[in-house]
C-alpha cells in the first residue's frame, strides 16, 4: 500500500510539473539555505580546529591577569624563573619560551625590509614542524651563547637577499636601540592554506625570522608571558591549573589573578561563537522553509479541490478515511521531501564549490543532511495534514457530483 | 450450499486480523431489504423528504430496472443502496447486515467488498491506465499486486478490452471507457451491481453493447441494479421499478420485454415482497 | 480603468479566502521578519548612539599604541606634561584627567563593599552632568590638597554606609598599598535607562565612587593615557589630530605611534557593526521573501487555470491583451502589499511589544516600513508577471472551449 501511495503521489506530481516544481521550490530554497550556513559555519569550525592543531593545540600562555589593576615590577618573569619552572614541571613540558617577539628594518647592501623577529628555543621545532630546506635550524649553543644566528622563510629570503637560498649570508638590524649583524643559518618552507593565509597574515613583501629568544630579552631580562606546550591534550588541564597555581604563589598574588590562556579553550571558544551564530543565522533562514510549507499547504489545498471527483470515485471503489488521508500526506510529504533532497543538493553543492574555489576544505556533515531532508518530509506531513483532512472528510456524494 | 460458506471461511483483510462480522457473505437470499426505509434532507432552513417509506426486497440474482423522471427520487435510492449514503428513518439490509447504523469507514468496506459501481459518466481516474483503474478496488482490499494484477488482466478481458489495458481512459472512446469501469466494478466480487444510467453518455450501438454485457453478467449469476430513464433500456432488464415523487409507483416484472399496463399499489408491491421474503427465509 | 481592476482584484481575492489568506501568510512572515530584524537592529543602534551621547561624544582616549614594539618609560604620561597639553591648547579642551582607576574594598564598621575609584578633575561635573543631591562635589581645593574626599551615588552609599545621605562619612581603603580615612563630601543619583544598566553594568552590590585624580597617581605619577574631552564637537577631528602631534613631539615618537580612541569613532564603528549585522541577517530573513514571491507566482498560474473561461469570455467581450495582464498584475499586485501591510504591522508590532516589555524605545524607521510594502508590491508584479502573461496570451477560442 506504501508503495501504491508513493506511485499515486509521484504521477501527481508529474501531472502538473511546473506547479510541483515551485512548489518545491519553495522547500529548495529553504533547506538550501540552511544547508550552506549550517555548512559554512562547520567550514568555519573545521578551518580553525585545523589551524589550531597547526599551531598545537596544547600551547598555553601565562601572564599576571589584564584585569588586575596595581602592577608590580614583580609580576613580570625573568629567564630564572621561567628555568625554574621548566626544572619543576619539566617532564610534562614539552617547550617553554618567554613569548618575545619584536620588529625592525634589516638591511643588505641597499635592501630593507621590515622583519618580525620572534625569539625560540632550540627545540622549537620538535613542538613546530618547520620544513627546513637549507642549513639548519638554531641548535643550544646558538641559544645559550645569544648568538646572533637566525631561521628564515623562503619568502623572507627572496625578499631581503633576492635567493632562497640564503644561509650564510648576513644583515644589519637594529635590536632594543643595538645595531648588530645577523647571520642566517637556516632557510625554512612555510606551508600555509589559503585560509590560514587569511587568519595568519600571508608575508608578502615583509620578513620573519626566528632568532635566540635570549637574544631578544636581553638587556631588561623582563618578560611579560611565558609561552609553553604541554605533553599530553588529556593532562594538559591539569598541568595548566598546577603551573597556575604555582605561578601565583612565586609572584605572591591568587590564583585568580593569573591569567592562563591554551590554545585549545581558545579554540572551544571560537568553536562556541561559530556554532551559536551559525545556528542562529540558520534558524531565521529557516524562517523560509515555514514560508516554503504555506506553500505546499496552499497548493495541496487546490489540488484537493481540484481533484474532489477523484477523492469521490476512490471513495466508491472503498477507500476508507485513512486511505485518502494518507494518499494526500504521501504526496505532500514527497514534494517536501524531493525539495529537501534538491535543496540540500544545491545547498551542499554551493557550499562545496566555494570551497573548492576558494581552495579551503568544506564540512558537509551528514548528520546535518540527514537532519535537512528528514525535517523537510516532516514540513510537508505537517503542513499537509490540513489539506489531507479536508480530502479525507470529504462526502462521497457530493463529492461525485463535483464538476 | 451458500449456507456452507455462512459460518466457515473469512476473507483476510489486508495483514492484520479478520474481515468484521458484518462482511459475512451470503447470509440471504434477499440481497436488498429496505423496510420503511425514509430520507429527509435537511437543507438547513427545509427539511425535503427525499423518499417516503419504502420498502423494497431484491433477491440474489435479479436483474432490476429503476425507473423514473430527475427528481423522482431514484438517484437518491440509488446513494443509498450503494452505501454512499445512509436512510434517515428505516432499516436497509444488504446481504442481511443493516448497513443503517454503519460509520463511514465500515460503509467504505462495504462498498469495497459488496457493492460494483457503474456510473453515466464512468468516472474512471484520469493519466491513470485502464488496468491501474480496475486495480484500484483490489488495491483498497489489500490484495497483492501480482494478484491485482493478474485478475485486472482476467477483468478486461472478460470485458473485451484485453488489449487496452496500458490505455489512459482518454485514449478509449466511451463504450470502452464504460467497459472499463464494468470491470473495475467487477473487481472484488462483489454480489451487487449498481449502474447509475450506464449509457446515459453513450450512442445507441455502444448502450446496446453494454446492457449486452449486462445481461451476460447477470446470467453468469450477478445481482444487477440498473437505474435509467430510458424505456430501451429497461427492456433488458427482468423487473422494473418505478418511481414518481419519493416513492414507488410500481413494481412489476418484465418477462419478456414488456411490462404489464397494471399498476400496482403500494400495499400489493409490499405483500409481494413480504411474500417473496417469506419463501427465501433463511 | 484602475479602480475597476482593483475591484476585481479584491473581488478575486475574496472569493477563494482561505487561498488568499495563506498566500499572503508568505509575504506576511517574511516582510514581519525583515522589519523586526532590521528595526532590532535600528534599535539597539539607537540605544548606543544614546549611551554614547551620554557619556559624550568629544571623550577621547590618547595612548601609546599597543602596536609599538619597544614602549619605553617615557611613553608613559606625568602630570606634568598633562598640564603643559592643558597649558598649550587651552580652551579648546573642555576637560581632562589620566584616566586612572582602581578597585579596592571600602571598610566602615563591620560592612565592607567593593568599590570602584574614579580619578577625576573638579570639573568633571562641566563634561559629565551628575545629578547631585546631597553636599558637594569636589573641588578645586580637594585636587590641589589631595584631599582624601569622595563623591558617590545613593546606592553605593546605601550599601556601605546603609543610608542614602552619607555626608560627612567616612570610610577605611587601601589604594596602593596606603590605607587611610576617607571622607564623603558629596551624594548623586545615578539615572540609567534599561539598556545602558545591560550594557554597562548596573551596581547593585558593590560601590563606584570618585576621588581627585592626584590621589590615584600618587606614588608613581606615571600614567597609562590621557582622557579628554573636546570642547567643540564640530571641529573635533582637526583638534585631536594636532593634540596627537603635539604628543608625539614631546614623545620624541611619530603620531601614528600613538592612538587617539574617539567615542565618536567608536560609536561609528559599533554603528556601523549593528547596521552591517542587522542588514545581513534581514538579507537572510528576505529568502523567505523570495520564497514567499514564488508562492505567489504558483497560486496565481492556478488561478489562471481555473479562470480559462473567464479570460475566454473577457476576451470574447473586447479585453485586449494588456486588459486581462494588468488584470491579473492586479491580482497578485494587492495580493503581496496587503501580505506587506499585515507583515510591516506583525513585524514593527513585535518589536514595539517587546521593547515595551524590556523598557527599550524602540526604532521603526518610515522609510524601512515604506521601502518593505513598496517592496512586497514589487515582489507581487515581478512573480505575477509570467501567470499574468499566461493568462494574456491564452486563445480566446480554445480558452471558452475549457471545462
Amino acid at each position: 500500500m506504501l508503495i501504491e501511495n508513493m506511485k499515486m503521489a509521484f504521477s501527481a506530481i508529474q501531472a502538473s510539473k511546473m506547479r510541483s516544481f515551485l512548489t518545491m521550490l519553495g522547500i529548495i530554497i529553504g533547506i538550501g539555505s540552511v544547508i550552506s550556513i549550517v555548512s559554512i559555519g562547520d567550514t568555519m569550525r573545521g578551518l580553525f580546529a585545523d589551524l589550531y592543531g597547526k599551531i598545537g593545540i596544547t600551547q598555553a600562555y601565562v601572564a599576571i591577569g589584564y584585569w588586575v589593576d596595581e602592577r608590580r615590577q614583580s609580576d613580570y618573569f625573568n629567564l630564572e624563573e621561567m628555568e625554574r619552572i621548566k626544572e619543576i614541571f619539566g617532564d610534562e613540558i614539552t617547550y617553554m619560551d618567554c613569548d618575545s617577539q619584536t620588529s625592525a628594518d634589516a638591511s643588505c647592501a641597499r635592501t630593507t625590509v621590515k622583519f618580525n623577529f620572534t625569539g625560540i628555543d632550540y627545540n622549537y621545532n620538535e613542538v613546530q614542524p618547520i620544513n627546513l630546506i637549507y642549513g639548519r635550524f638554531l641548535n643550544e649553543g646558538d641559544v645559550l651563547g645569544r648568538r646572533k644566528n637566525v631561521v628564515m622563510d623562503t619568502v623572507s629570503a627572496v625578499n631581503l637577499f633576492g635567493e632562497e637560498n640564503a644561509v650564510g649570508k648576513s644583515f644589519r638590524t637594529t635590536i632594543y636601540g643595538t645595531t648588530d649583524e645577523y647571520t642566517v643559518v637556516g632557510v625554512y618552507q612555510k606551508d600555509m592554506d589559503p585560509f590560514e593565509a587569511m587568519m595568519m597574515g600571508a608575508n608578502t613583501e615583509g620578513g620573519e625570522a626566528f632568532l635566540p629568544y635570549t637574544i631578544l630579552t636581553w638587556p631588561n631580562d623582563m618578560i611579560y608571558d611565558l609561552r609553553f606546550f604541554c605533553r599530553s591534550e588529556e593532562t594538559m588541564d591539569e598541568l595548566c591549573a598546577n603551573i597556575k597555581n604555582y605561578v601565583a604563589r612565586i609572584k605572591d598574588r591568587r590564583p585568580e589573578e593569573i591569567q592562563l590562556i591554551t590554545a585549545r579553550d581558545q579554540m572551544g571558544q571560537w568553536n562556541g561563537m561559530l556554532g551559536g551564530v551559525s545556528t542562529a543565522v540558520g534558524g531565521i533562514a529557516a524562517i523560509s522553509l515555514l514560508v516554503g510549507g504555506i506553500g505546499i499547504m496552499n497548493i495541496m489545498l487546490v489540488s484537493v479541490t481540484e481533484r474532489t471527483r477523484e477523492i469521490g470515485i476512490r471513495k466508491s471503489l472503498g477507500a476508507r478515511t485513512r486511505d485518502i488521508l494518507v494518499q494526500f500526506l504521501t504526496e505532500s510529504a514527497l514534494l517536501s521531501a524531493c525539495g529537501g533532497i534538491l535543496g540540500t543538493l544545491l545547498g551542499g553543492g554551493l557550499v562545496m564549490a566555494g570551497g573548492l574555489l576558494m581552495g579551503i576544505p568544506t564540512v558537509v556533515r551528514p548528520g546535518v543532511v540527514m537532519l535537512a531532508v528528514g525535517f523537510s518530509a516532516l514540513v510537508g506531513v505537517f503542513f499537509g495534514m490540513y489539506p489531507a483532512s479536508k480530502a479525507a472528510k470529504k462526502d462521497p456524494i457530493e463529492a461525485l457530483r463535483y464538476e | 450450499m451458500r449456507q456452507g460458506k455462512q459460518n466457515g471461511e473469512r476473507r483476510s483483510f489486508g495483514r492484520k486480523g479478520q474481515l468484521p462480522d458484518y462482511m459475512t457473505e451470503n447470509i440471504c437470499e434477499d440481497l436488498i431489504r429496505l423496510e420503511d426505509m425514509v430520507k429527509i434532507y435537511d437543507t438547513g432552513v427545509l427539511k425535503v423528504l427525499g423518499l417516503k417509506r419504502i420498502n423494497l426486497t431484491i433477491h440474489r440474482g435479479e436483474f432490476v430496472a429503476i425507473m423514473g423522471q430527475s427528481g423522482s427520487g431514484k438517484s437518491t435510492l440509488m446513494n443509498i443502496l450503494g452505501c454512499l449514503d445512509r436512510p434517515t428513518i428505516g432499516h436497509y439490509y444488504l446481504d442481511g447486515v443493516d448497513v443503517a447504523a454503519m460509520n463511514p469507514d465500515q460503509l467504505s468496506l462495504i462498498r469495497n467488498r459488496k457493492i460494483g459501481f457503474v456510473f453515466q459518466s464512468f468516472n474512471l481516474i484520469s493519466r491513470t491506465s485502464a488496468l491501474k483503474n480496475v486495480e484500484l478496488p483490489m488495491t483498497y482490499a489489500r490484495k497483492s499486486k501480482k494478484f491485482r494484477e493478474e485478475r485486472a488482466r482476467v477483468l478486461l478481458e472478460r470485458v473485451g478490452l484485453g488489449k487496452r489495458a496500458d490505455h489512459m481512459p482518454n485514449e478509449l472512446s466511451g463504450g470502452q471507457r464504460q467497459r472499463v469501469a464494468i470491470a473495475r466494478a467487477l473487481a472484488n466480487e462483489p454480489p451487487l451491481l449498481l449502474a447509475d444510467e450506464p449509457t446515459g453518455n453513450l450512442d445507441t450501438a455502444a448502450s446496446v453493447e453494454i446492457m449486452e454485457l449486462f445481461s451476460q453478467l447477470h446470467k453468469e449469476g450477478t445481482t444487477v441494479v440498473v437505474v435509467t430513464h430510458e424505456e430501451e433500456i429497461a427492456a433488458f432488464t427482468e423487473r422494473i421499478i418505478r418511481f414518481r415523487d419519493g416513492q414507488i409507483v410500481s413494481d412489476c416484472p418484465n418477462v419478456p420485454r414488456e411490462c404489464g399496463e397494471e399498476r400496482k399499489t403500494d400495499a400489493s408491491v409490499k405483500a409481494e415482497a413480504a411474500q417473496k421474503g417469506d419463501e427465501a427465509l433463511c | 480603468m484602475l479602480v475597476e481592476n482593483m475591484k476585481m482584484a479584491f473581488s478575486a481575492i475574496r472569493a477563494n479566502k482561505m487561498r488568499s489568506f495563506l498566500t499572503m501568510l508568505g509575504i506576511i512572515i517574511g516582510i514581519g521578519s525583515v522589519i523586526a530584524i532590521v528595526s532590532i537592529g535600528d534599535t539597539m543602534k539607537s540605544a548606543f548612539e544614546g549611551i554614547y551621547k551620554d557619556i559624550g561624544v568629544t571623550q577621547a582616549y590618547l595612548y601609546i599604541g599597543y602596536w609599538v614594539d619597544d614602549v619605553r618609560q617615557s611613553d608613559y604620561f606625568t602630570l606634568d606634561e598633562m598640564e603643559r597639553v592643558k597649558e598649550v591648547f587651552g580652551d579648546e579642551i573642555a576637560y581632562i584627567d589620566c584616566s586612572s582607576y582602581t578597585s579596592a574594598d571600602a571598610v566602615n564598621g563591620k560592612t565592607t563593599v567593593k568599590f570602584s575609584f574614579n580619578g577625576i578633575d573638579y570639573n568633571y561635573p562641566e563634561v559629565q552632568p551628575i545629578n547631585l543631591i546631597y553636599g558637594r562635589f569636589l573641588n578645586e581645593g580637594d585636587i590641589l590638597g589631595r584631599r582624601k574626599n569622595v563623591v558617590m551615588d545613593t546606592i553605593s552609599a546605601n550599601n556601605l554606609f546603609g543610608v542614602e545621605n552619607a555626608v560627612g562619612k567616612t570610610f577605611r581603603t587601601t589604594l596602593y598599598g596606603n590605607a587611610d580615612e576617607y571622607t564623603v563630601v558629596g551624594i548623586y543619583r545615578k539615572e540609567q535607562g534599561p539598556l545602558q544598566a545591560m550594557m554597562m553594568g548596573a551596581n547593585t552590590e558593590g560601590g563606584e565612587a570618585y576621588l581627585p585624580y592626584t590621589i590615584l597617581t600618587w606614588p608613581n605619577d606615571y600614567f597609562y593615557n590621557l582622557h579628554i574631552y573636546a570642547a567643540d564637537e564640530e571641529h573635533m577631528d582637526e583638534f585631536y589630530h594636532r593634540l596627537k602631534t603635539y604628543v608625539a613631539k614631546i614623545k620624541d615618537r611619530k603620531p601614528e605611534d600613538f592612538r587617539l580612541n574617539t567615542v565618536k569613532d567608536e560609536m561609528g564603528s559599533v554603528s556601523g557593526m549593528l547596521g552591517g549585522m542587522a542588514m545581513a541577517v534581514g538579507g537572510i530573513a528576505a529568502i523567505s521573501l523570495l520564497v514567499g514571491g514564488i508562492g505567489i507566482m504558483n497560486i496565481m498560474l492556478v488561478s489562471v487555470t481555473e479562470r480559462t473561461r473567464e479570460i475566454g469570455i473577457r476576451k470574447s467581450l473586447g479585453a485586449r491583451t494588456r486588459d486581462v495582464l494588468v488584470q491579473f498584475l492586479t491580482e497578485s499586485a494587492i495580493l503581496s502589499a496587503c501580505g506587506g501591510i499585515a507583515g510591516t504591522m506583525l513585524g514593527g508590532g513585535l518589536v514595539k511589544i517587546g521593547g515595551m516589555a524590556m523598557g527599550i524605545p524602540t526604532v521603526i524607521r518610515p522609510g524601512v516600513v515604506l521601502l518593505a510594502v513598496g517592496f512586497s508590491a514589487m515582489v507581487g508584479v515581478f512573480f505575477g508577471i509570467y501567470p499574468a502573461s499566461k493568462a494574456a496570451k491564452k486563445d480566446p477560442i480554445e480558452a471558452l472551449r475549457y471545462e
